[in-house]
């Protein structure tokens, strides 16, 4: 292809371009060629100047205190005098309301992804993903107000009978299906029919009252707790976990989406339903995909700031014992976000490095599970490509 | 397991599935609902005579000649029940010392009451807060208070080795057999033409500066920061990321470098906003320096940066979209390849990059953290556009934190807040309807 | 459609435009604490509506307003504590001189949920509290209930001068403590929270929440005063050099009639 040449035979004037127009041409273009490379290259450049000024300031911290007691201290007193830098209850905070959000926001996302994909039929999905997107859109400090001017004395005052009704309405169908299933499962081995319904009602008739008992007692002992404080890790938790539940849905529905039609119709046509269809086959082959999905939504509850700045209540300290959501925790971001106040580089302090140290962190931290999770992908896309 | 148990299992993961949708949806309401609910309060509210009192005074608004005749037609009301003080004041003068000293207390506390009913009687000692020199404007908050005054909240301390309960004592009991027992009926009774409440569409809550640290006033202030914001980093954000998605999209060559470039670009897409706060403060605040400290301009080049990677991707997947047709005609009647680019490429896919343009506006509008170490301040005046390279502002965002959990009054001014969080959801999912409305028209175009 | 777009537009510009301050460059920028923050924000309003000059608040603590000063980047930090020896070594590195301009005094409140039978402590008390050492109410005559503790950021001077007056500098605060990041978030907290204790600058201390008398003596304007009261200290106003003009102005409102009424207003002690 002879661009210029095309370009001028266009012209009525000029049929032959001078040797000196083309190489001015030549120039132009590649100039403004590399002028586009180096646009492009502003956002890896950023990169590592986000890396760069923020280990600037976080190495300091490390060569004054050493590594050892930013992670295995606990004992977070950055104005005493000696001050303490043990950052451990705080990164600890992090994973913890983490892996609380992780925990509501992975099952239901993965679930809603595939109710998305493989169940609604296309004129519903125009009316959820914009759901989904809103979810999304809602800025974080609307999600902190909510947090700690409507949960947070919602929690207080009703904590008990709210975590009740909750272990209600989710744990009840869960076990009546359980009870159905296992007391038949259990039955199998029998051959003659009237004798296995029988012995079926009175397997299902006995854990059905075991289900009832469950449910009864673990029902009363939750009414029974009295949540002292309603900025707590658990708080904190639900809201996140709204936060990442509209990235997990949107991007493991990208990738069951990738898993083509061909595979769905093969296991259909071997007699299998829905529900095993996408069990057995669509989630296996599709499972990179949703685990890149889980990383990203995650690395979004971990780096929010807002929410947990104002719900957490900020106080840094590993609960006791170690899973008591109930209680106040203090994270990464918003340690970040209160401290720099006293965060003086004037006078040069370890208490104005270490909280960029803290962002250090979260900056490696986020970038290895972005690395990772964008490794997934593309492998995925391999492995999709070559079957 | 026979095909009952199978379908059975295959119904419950719909519904399963179903469920965690509805529940989803749940949660945007649960989340919308009260702030919509109580965000409309701030601007429509049944308003008494104080709040056009205060709207004429402070902002020269509402006719005088009306609000005069309301005046007059309420302080003859509430002439009546600053009498009985004075009546009961005389009464106390005459009493001998230790009555005078049991009513002393209770006496003050009803006058308190009253005035922050009524607001300063009239005459008398002039406040110098606005917020001592009206009395309640709302008449949600006026009910609340004449509760305050009819009955005195105590606490039951009996027993000590117990919490408390609290209970209320009519105030009027404690006058008993004095003059002042008429005033607490007569309040009671006369309030709604006392204060002349009506309903009221304050507009005036969007266009107007706060008045005493956001107890009166509106929140104008706080929208334009948020929309000189993120009008800003799109300024900055926009081009570049329309210019490197071009260069992604038509020059990149397949490689380790150009994929080294798109990892950055996820890379800058998953730090964590306060980390951008960090940055900001470090390299354009203390290194560069483009502002003493705080600023409108440090503040929209850090939210520039955050927004960089979707304005990026939403504009690749928008030039890619462009059907390769269009491209190759325009390449076959000769046009150079930027030609082509410019002419061509980059009008088809416009409306697909403004889509990616409009979501990066509404989150640079929402995000806190990177502001909060280089743009936001809590109280300040609107500023012109001249002072966007060396003043700070008040946003929208940074102001709700502000005011929710800093404030020495928080629970006081609810209505503001949530006023202020509406204004902001309003904003931000507007932009994003438009965009989803937008998608979906091209959507339509391109299947023709 | 286009047209109305760019019409649009052109009115939003000039509406932005139009909007600007009343008198760019000839403004005040105070930063610093949130005890003093209500003060600064009505002194700022006085101003605003008295010379028509803008005054612009920041509240992020003390430490912070101490940063700017130094920094050059305000006016007038406003402090709930003195000046530390590093602050102001960095501040004579940097060529500045900080005067600190006393604006007010200020009592910390002790204050729990008033449902708390508890009517005075003692500060060796509230010291033990804070040091994790009394967990339960029931120990200084309360009922049996768990003490949820609550303290202020480490930027805060109201935290550090509770620190050095109550609990001692080199002791540290319990870790079980949650961590409030204004007097506001304080006095919300403890008014919600039964079993609750914090503590405040007196001006923040309203019905919603029960004082607590310290060692027999009940926070009010005249035990700060007096000095009976243990617990108060002075706020003040830091300055680049003695203040001039509209800054000395704006430091010297407390001693005018219409600064010592607002201080009063507001909760504040006068020291004029």
């Amino acid at each position: 292809m002879n661009e210029e040449g095309n370009a001028t035979a266009g012209r009525s004037s000029a049929f032959v371009v001078s040797a000196r127009k083309r190489k001015l041409q030549k120039i132009t273009k590649s100039a403004g060629e590399s002028l586009l490379f180096l646009v492009a290259a502003i956002v890896a450049i950023i990169v590592l100047f986000i890396f760069y000024f923020v280990a600037r300031d976080a190495i300091p911290f490390f060569q004054i205190r050493g590594f050892s007691e930013f992670f295995t201290s606990s004992e977070w007193y950055p104005a005493d005098d000696p001050p303490r830098f043990g950052a451990l209850a705080i990164i600890y905070g992090s994973l913890m309301v983490t892996a609380g959000s992780a925990l509501i926001a992975v099952p239901m996302g993965i679930i809603a992804a595939i109710c998305l994909s493989d169940v609604l039929p296309f004129s519903m999905r125009q009316y959820v993903k914009p759901v989904i997107e809103m979810l999304a859109a809602i800025p974080s400090v609307a999600f902190g107000f909510f947090a700690l001017v409507i949960l947070a004395p919602l929690l207080q005052s009703f904590g008990g009978p709210i975590l009740m009704w909750t272990w209600w309405l989710i744990a009840t169908p869960f076990l009546l299906l359980a009870v159905i299933v296992s007391s038949e499962l259990l039955v199998m081995s029998i051959s003659d029919d009237v004798r296995r319904q029988q012995v079926q009602r009175i397997l299902a008739s006995a854990f059905g009252i075991v289900a009832i008992l469950l449910l009864f007692f673990v029902g009363r002992g939750l009414q029974k707790i009295e949540i002292l404080t309603g900025t707590n890790a658990l708080n904190v938790s639900i809201i996140l976990s709204f936060m990442a539940l509209p990235t997990i849905v949107s991007v493991s529905e990208d990738a069951l989406q990738a898993v083509g039609r061909d595979m769905r119709e093969g296991s259909y046509a071997l007699g299998a339903t829905r529900a095993e269809t996408i069990i057995k086959i669509i989630l296996p082959a599709a499972s990179s995909g949703i685990l890149a999905a889980v990383i990203l939504g995650i690395m979004r509850a971990l780096g929010e700031t807002m929410v947990v700045w104002m719900a957490s209540g900020n106080s840094s300290h590993i609960p006791d014992p170690w899973f008591n959501y109930l209680e106040s925790v203090r994270t990464l971001t918003a340690t970040i976000a209160g401290d720099m106040g006293e965060a003086d580089q004037v006078t040069g302090s370890a208490r104005f490095h270490v909280l960029f140290a803290m962002g250090l962190l979260l900056l490696v931290i986020s970038f290895i599970s972005n690395f990772i999770s964008e490794r997934i992908v593309v492998r995925q896309r391999k492995i999709l490509s070559g079957q | 397991m026979n095909l009952g148990t199978r379908k059975l299992l295959d119904r419950s993961f719909t519904a399963l599935g179903i469920g965690s949708i509805v529940i989803m949806g749940m949660m945007l309401l649960v989340v919308l609902v009260p702030i919509v609910f109580n965000g409309v309060t701030a601007n429509v509210f049944r308003g008494t005579v104080e709040h056009r009192k205060l709207l004429y005074n402070e902002f020269r608004r509402g006719d005088k000649a009306e609000l005069q005749r309301e005046i007059v037609e309420s302080d003859a009301v509430r002439s009546k029940a600053y009498a009985m003080l004075d009546q009961f004041e005389v009464e106390m003068s005459s009493m001998d010392e230790a009555k005078q000293a049991e009513y002393q207390d209770k006496y003050r506390q009803v006058k308190e009451s009253l005035k922050a009913l009524l607001g300063p009687r009239p005459g008398g000692d002039i406040p110098e807060l606005t917020r001592y020199k009206y009395g309640q404007t709302r008449w949600s908050k006026a009910e609340e208070k004449l509760h305050e005054l009819l009955y005195e909240k105590q606490w039951d301390y009996s027993n000590p080795d117990a919490e408390a309960k609290e209970y209320f004592v009519s105030r009027s009991a404690g006058f008993q057999g004095t003059s002042l027992v008429k005033l607490f009926p007569y309040v009671e009774e006369n309030l709604d033409r006392m204060l002349l409440p009506e309903w009221t569409i304050y507009w005036g809550f969007i266009t107007d500066s706060s008045i005493d640290s956001h107890i009166f006033g509106g929140i104008w202030p706080e929208i334009q920061g948020t929309i000189f914001l993120a009008i800003g980093a799109m300024l900055f954000a926009f081009p570049l990321g329309v210019i490197a998605a071009v260069y992604f999209t038509e020059y990149a060559r397949e490689g380790f470098f150009n994929s080294l470039l798109r990892s950055a670009n996820s890379t800058l897409a998953g730090v964590p906003s306060i980390v951008f706060g960090l940055f900001g403060l470090a390299f354009f605040i203390n290194t560069l320096k483009v502002s003493e400290s705080k600023s409108v301009l440090a503040g929209s080049l850090t939210l520039a940066i955050m927004i960089l990677p979707t304005i990026i991707r939403s504009a690749e997947e928008a030039i890619l979209a462009v059907p390769k047709t269009y491209r190759e005609a325009s390449l076959g009647l000769g046009s150079t390849k930027w030609n082509t680019i410019v002419t061509v490429i980059l009008p088809a896919a416009l409306p697909g990059i403004l889509t990616g343009g409009v979501i990066s506006l509404g989150r640079a509008a929402g995000e806190t953290a990177p502001i909060i170490f280089t743009a936001a301040v809590s109280v300040g005046s609107a500023i012109g556009l001249a002072d966007v390279f060396n003043s700070p502002t008040p946003a929208l965002s940074w102001n709700i934190y502000n005011l929710a959990s800093e404030h020495e009054a928080a629970s006081e001014i609810r209505h503001v807040q949530y006023g202020m969080v509406l204004a902001l959801v309003t904003i931000v999912l507007l932009l994003n309807m438009s965009a989803i409305i937008l998608r979906a028209r091209i959507s339509k175009k391109l299947k023709g | 459609m286009k047209r109305l777009g760019k019409k649009l537009s052109i009115a939003a510009i000039v509406l932005l435009t139009a909007t600007g301050s009343a008198e760019a460059g000839n403004s005040i920028v105070i930063d610093g604490s949130t005890t003093v923050g209500p003060l600064a924000k009505s002194f700022a309003a006085y101003f605003t509506r008295k010379y028509n000059i803008a005054v612009t608040v920041s509240e992020s603590g003390s430490g912070n307003g101490a940063k700017s000063l130094i920094n050059k980047s305000c006016d007038i930090a406003s402090m709930s504590r003195p000046l530390k020896p590093q602050e102001l070594s960095a501040a004579k590195s940097k060529g500045v001189n900080p005067i600190s301009n006393v604006v007010a005094l200020d009592g910390i409140a002790i204050v729990v949920h008033p449902s708390n039978p508890v009517r005075s402590l003692t500060t060796a008390q509230i010291a033990d509290i804070y040091k994790g050492k009394i967990t339960n109410w029931s120990q200084v005559g309360g009922p049996n209930a768990n003490i949820v503790v609550i303290q202020r950021e480490s930027n805060s001077g109201t935290q550090e001068s509770f620190k050095e007056m109550v609990v001692g500098k080199e002791n540290p605060v319990t870790r079980n403590a949650e961590t409030q990041a204004s007097n506001g978030a304080v006095k919300s907290r403890v008014s919600l929270t039964r079993g609750a204790i914090g503590f405040l600058g007196l001006g923040f201390a309203d019905s919603s929440l029960k004082k607590v008398a310290v060692n027999g003596v009940m926070p009010t304007p005249v035990t700060v005063k007096n000095g009976t009261y243990p617990l108060s200290r002075p706020l003040y106003f830091v300055t680049n050099g003695q203040p001039s003009g509209s800054v000395k102005q704006l430091v010297d409102l407390p001693k005018s009639v219409d600064g010592k009424k607002i201080i009063n207003e507001l909760g504040f002690i006068n020291k004029y």
